[in-house]
């Protein structure tokens, strides 16, 4: 009864807590049905579509006889399911925008015992045919999820993939209508690998003949292994084969297709997001707890001291101190239950959107239900801690006697030291100063206040700091995201061709005008200490532009190796040791130089010279250029110059071509990081939302506290002939020291701090030390806009003195 | 009776509560004269509207109906935040609860109020310094809390608190009444050569002791005023005196 008539006494500051409670148990509970349930998801997944360890990609003109009877006779391949597809490298229109896309056509009537696929929504009623309601729906085909829930696409919408004609060279279009939608663990996604469209037989068949180029002609080859790491080993025999030395996939419309892509790499791409997003989520979420907590205890302190006269009252009719102290437990345990329910209970609606942030990048839809385990933990959590904070806070009432509680000798005998007298500030004590001193008084009497301000401040600002740090890079300078993968960030690639004398091919590129510079760079694969790894080669390492090393440097001499951090872990080397580094049957001491970030082929990479490997294959010739553009230059228009000087200059000197193919590498980094970048723009917007609102929530609860505690101190001030405006600003004022300085700590704990917690965050990218961008004039804004917004937001709130009359409190 | 300046003068003041649907009036059309340099004392039994009278009078509350006239000025009409400069630049306060701010040190409860006005600020510490000195609170006194001191040394603060922006008017609303009878008396002394120094000062009291020391009585019953008692021919502690007020008060039916 005393719980809940504190409660209702104390309407607003309850309501207040109670709200801030809601939103730490929204995002806690949501954060934590994310680890818990997303990967369980992805788990369930596999078992119903049973994907196979790994696909290769490759264009008929390279799934020869040879290859065909390698997979077969591996003694590491247990299965393998080959189809025949029909693959383009096209342009779509997503999002309102056109974009690159890989798309495998397969024949949806062809049996699939590995790697299912399934229809989540379906246009036709039989599966097939035509759209209900629409006749002869031309050229039905069945795409990605993802085309649904980010590309923009309706049941029963035209969808056109342009692409350039092989033969001719001309542009064409292929049309289809949307008539349903797809879900597969490998191609549901457009940031790995390829899309895929099932068409039903006959569209299938049409596609086919239109597609009938060897150069459109594909297989897809499933295999099972017995070890995931044998993928590489796999796809190094076959390329040992085919003799080629680059499998990049964003060179995927170069002439002979080859693409390898293993389940953990998929596994990675699609739960790396959604693990990061749960993390930062369960994080933030505790971060609001321990402010909610700070609150609890400060809420407790301050409603003590006004009621102790009632506690004296209560203690007097023969109340034990235990009966109180369970009163006070048993008001805060209802006001975090109740907004920890609301919150738990908001959670579930407000999943479907963050399932929908994970399936812009992952393609897959996730659906959860309600789940009693991991709501009842979260809600059992808030309220243990609530439980323990408040007994902790209210039990020194025991130590209180009745008589003490009735002579209010709580907070009147406290003061013992006066702090900033004003005798010694008299002289600069003007009438508009006075409330500033005051106030500074204030701050130094309510020390246990002020820290607990400060300790809010810092961590909320911390949290906004950091959204903001991830907002500037994923939309005002993404360099630094765009180079997470590990990847050199160029602005073109020219594929020429390895088997003739390219150098005044790349005299003539180097000599367009709108190109900076060009340099090669490939990957290769070796093997370090036994490992098949990925190996970039470069001529020098002195032109790279994207410096992923983050301890040591970048090879500069013979037998001189750098490793990404996570193979540098897994074998237990580090700068300054020797590895062993293998190619076929030779094998060569190299010293680690250095240490680096990069989620290529899972963190198992390596840089070395060119000449370096040219030891292990004298055959080798690099392929690929890496092109730089001047700032400003459209990378699109440069490589239609590109390929119009090749064929004015090159393609008639040789029976060969000598640009094979071209990449737009500003283009594919930018459909490629798009997901993510949206994802991780939105986070950090998000963040910076609730940063906001727990300020706001934070200062009006610390505010609305203060004046009630404060009523009578506040009415005496008027009495004697303060302002409403003068005590305004002194309660203002009295809280921007604690604002301040929390905001500026806050803030530099953000920037300082972004870079080591993205780098425990995205270790699992390959991330090991992260280099994101921290813009100081970015935070610092961020810090000024905090303590400007809650200076204005505190007189706004502190405006309710005005209600506290003189006479009111005479009255009392 | 003497031509006397009339500082304060109300006009048909009303003032009522509401309390759920119910109001109540507790002034009722009141028309009083306040003087200059007198001592005066309002009477009255419990709940006659003896408070409400003075905090209208001092701008403390705004009143519901009528005039408050302040050297002949409406004060009623003002703002909260004009009626705040008002009570700084002409009025001080003393209360039975004496109502000091408990987080200041004796003098800085002091100049809290004093810094508020314009003028020299060090002259300010000074006279701070002096009045209390007068009302013998010494300089260990000053850097003590309100809770380390005792009542009367409470109130003696807080009369210095209320002088100590030189108001033209002091009210006073019971200063004695949580008072023990020594204390009280001592307070009353002060108030007493206040008075004598020409400081306006209007009490609120419903204790004869205490009612005894003003010059001049006005007496209210249910919002409306009853009489009033000129003592200001009579010597202070003169017996005549004292016989008077308690006819005049036998007449009210005190």
């Amino acid at each position: 009864m005393h719980a809940w008539a504190n409660i209702g006494k104390t309407k607003s500051v309850s309501g207040t807590l109670a709200i801030i409670f809601l939103i730490a148990a929204l995002l806690l509970n949501a954060g934590l049905l994310v680890v818990v349930n997303y990967g369980n998801f992805f788990e369930s997944l596999k078992e119903e579509l049973l994907p196979a360890d790994a696909y290769y990609c490759m264009s008929d003109i390279l799934y020869t006889e040879e290859v065909k009877s390698y997979l077969d006779g591996n003694e590491h391949v247990q299965k393998v399911q080959a189809h025949d597809v029909r693959w383009l490298s096209t342009q779509i229109i997503y999002q309102g925008k056109e974009q690159s896309f890989a798309v495998l056509f397969n024949d949806m009537d062809e049996p699939r015992e590995m790697c299912k696929w399934k229809i989540v929504e379906n246009g036709s009623s039989n599966g097939r045919g035509a759209m209900p309601g629409v006749k002869d729906a031309p050229m039905p085909v069945y795409v990605p999820d993802i085309f649904k829930a980010v590309g923009g696409y309706q049941l029963g919408d035209p969808i056109e993939l342009k692409y350039t004609e092989a033969q001719t060279g001309g542009e064409k279009t292929l049309a289809f209508t949307v008539q349903g939608y797809t879900e597969d663990i490998f191609f549901s996604s457009i940031d790995v690998g390829f899309v895929s469209f099932y068409l039903p037989g006959e569209t299938y068949q049409e596609v086919a003949d239109i597609l009938n180029d060897p150069l459109y002609k594909a297989h897809v080859v499933f295999t099972n292994v017995d070890d995931i790491n044998n993928v590489a080993v796999i796809e190094g025999g076959i390329q040992e084969i085919l003799g080629l030395n680059s499998a990049s996939l964003v060179a995927v419309d170069f002439s002979a297709l080859f693409a390898a892509v293993d389940l953990s790499l998929i596994e990675m791409a699609r739960c790396m997001m959604a693990n990061m997003v749960a993390a930062m989520m369960v994080v933030f979420a505790l971060v609001l707890v321990v402010v909610c907590l700070l609150v609890v205890r400060f809420r407790i302190v301050n409603s003590l001291e006004e009621d102790v006269v009632n506690i004296g009252s209560l203690k007097s009719m023969g109340y034990t101190s235990q009966q109180i102290i369970l009163s006070v437990i048993l008001q805060f345990c209802l006001i975090a239950g109740a907004g920890s329910l609301a919150g738990i209970a908001l959670s579930y609606p407000a999943l479907p959107a963050v399932s929908m942030v994970f399936e812009q990048q992952s393609g897959l839809k996730w659906e959860q239900g309600f789940d009693g385990g991991v709501s009842s933990a979260a809600f059992l959590a808030i309220e243990l801690i609530v439980v323990s904070v408040a007994w902790l806070s209210a039990r020194h009432i025991g130590k209180l006697s009745p008589v003490s509680a009735l002579r209010m000798e709580t907070s009147a005998r406290k003061y013992s030291r006066n702090y900033l007298p004003l005798e010694g500030a008299a002289s600069v004590a003007s009438e508009s100063r006075l409330p500033m001193l005051l106030a500074l008084k204030s701050v130094v009497h309510n020390m246990k206040q002020t820290v607990m301000i400060v300790t809010i401040l810092i961590a909320v600002t911390f949290v906004g700091a950091y959204g903001v740090i991830m907002y500037y890079n994923t939309s005002v300078d993404t360099k630094a995201f765009a180079e997470v993968p590990g990847m050199e960030i160029c602005n073109a690639i020219a594929m020429l061709n390895p088997g003739l004398d390219q150098t005044q091919a790349v005299q003539a590129i180097e000599g367009m005008d709108a190109v900076r510079k060009g340099q090669y760079l490939d990957e290769v694969k070796l093997r370090v200490e036994g490992t098949d790894v990925a190996a970039v080669v470069m001529e020098t390492y002195a032109g790279k532009e994207s410096m992923l090393v983050y301890e040591g440097r970048y090879p500069l001499s013979d037998h001189e190796i750098v490793l990404a951090g996570i193979l540098a872990e897994r074998l237990h080397k580090t700068v300054g040791d020797t590895v062993a580094v293998g190619f076929g049957d030779q094998e060569e001491v190299f010293n680690v130089v250095g240490l680096s970030n990069g989620s290529s082929m899972g963190g198992l990479n390596t840089s070395i010279l060119t000449r370096d490997f040219l030891r292990f294959n004298p055959d080798f010739k690099h392929q690929s250029l890496y092109i730089y553009l001047a700032k400003g230059t459209d990378a699109a228009g440069f490589i239609e110059d590109l390929e119009t000087v090749f064929k004015d200059r090159f393609e008639d000197q040789a029976d060969q071509k000598m640009l094979l193919g071209t990449v737009n590498f500003d283009k594919e980094l930018a459909s490629g990081m798009a997901s993510y970048q949206s994802i991780v723009a939105a986070m950090g917007l998000v963040m910076l939302v609730i940063t906001g609102c727990v300020v706001a929530l934070v200062l009006y609860f610390v505010i609305s506290s203060s004046v009630i505690r404060k009523r009578r101190e506040l009415g005496i001030q008027k009495a004697i002939g303060f302002t409403t405006f003068q005590l305004m600003n002194q309660i203002s004022i009295g809280f921007m020291l604690p604002i301040f300085v929390g905001a500026a700590v806050g803030s530099v704990l953000g920037a300082y701090y972004t870079n080591p917690l993205m780098s425990v965050v995205m270790r699992g990218m390959g991330v090991m030390k992260a280099g994101f961008i921290v813009d100081p004039y970015w935070v610092v804004a961020f810090g000024a806009a905090t303590v400007v917004a809650s200076y204005l937001l505190s007189l706004l709130i502190s405006w309710r003195i005005r209600k506290i009359s003189a006479y009111a409190l005479v009255a009392e | 009776m003497d031509k006397r300046d009339v500082i304060l003068a109300t006009d048909k003041l009303c003032k009522s509560f509401t309390a759920g649907a119910q109001e109540q009036q507790v002034l009722k059309n009141l028309d009083i004269e306040i003087y200059e340099n007198e001592f005066t004392v309002i009477m009255g039994s419990s709940g006659a509207g003896k408070s409400t009278l003075l905090y209208a009078l001092s701008g403390m509350d705004k009143p519901t109906g009528g005039a408050v006239r302040f050297f002949g000025a409406d004060i009623a009409g003002l703002s909260h935040d004009k009626l705040a400069v008002f009570r700084r630049q002409n009025c001080g306060f003393i209360f039975q609860h004496m109502f000091l701010l408990d987080n200041m040190s004796i003098l800085d409860n002091i100049l809290a109020g004093g810094l508020l006005i314009r003028g020299d600020k060090k002259a300010i510490v000074a006279e701070a310094k002096e009045l209390l000195g007068k009302v013998g609170l010494t300089e260990t006194i000053w850097r003590k809390f309100p809770a380390q001191l005792s009542g009367g040394e409470n109130q003696r603060a807080a009369i210095v608190r209320a002088l100590i922006n030189k108001p033209r008017v002091v009210f006073a609303d019971e200063p004695t009444g949580s008072l023990n009878s020594a204390a009280g008396q001592a307070v009353l002394d002060v108030l007493t050569d206040v008075n004598k120094g020409g400081q306006n000062i209007v009490m609120v009291t419903h204790d004869l002791k205490s009612a005894r020391r003003g010059n001049r009585i006005l007496y209210i019953r249910d919002g409306v005023m009853c009489g009033e008692c000129d003592l200001g021919k009579y010597v202070s502690g003169d017996q005549a005196r004292h016989d008077k007020l308690r006819v005049f008060l036998s007449e009210m039916g005190w």
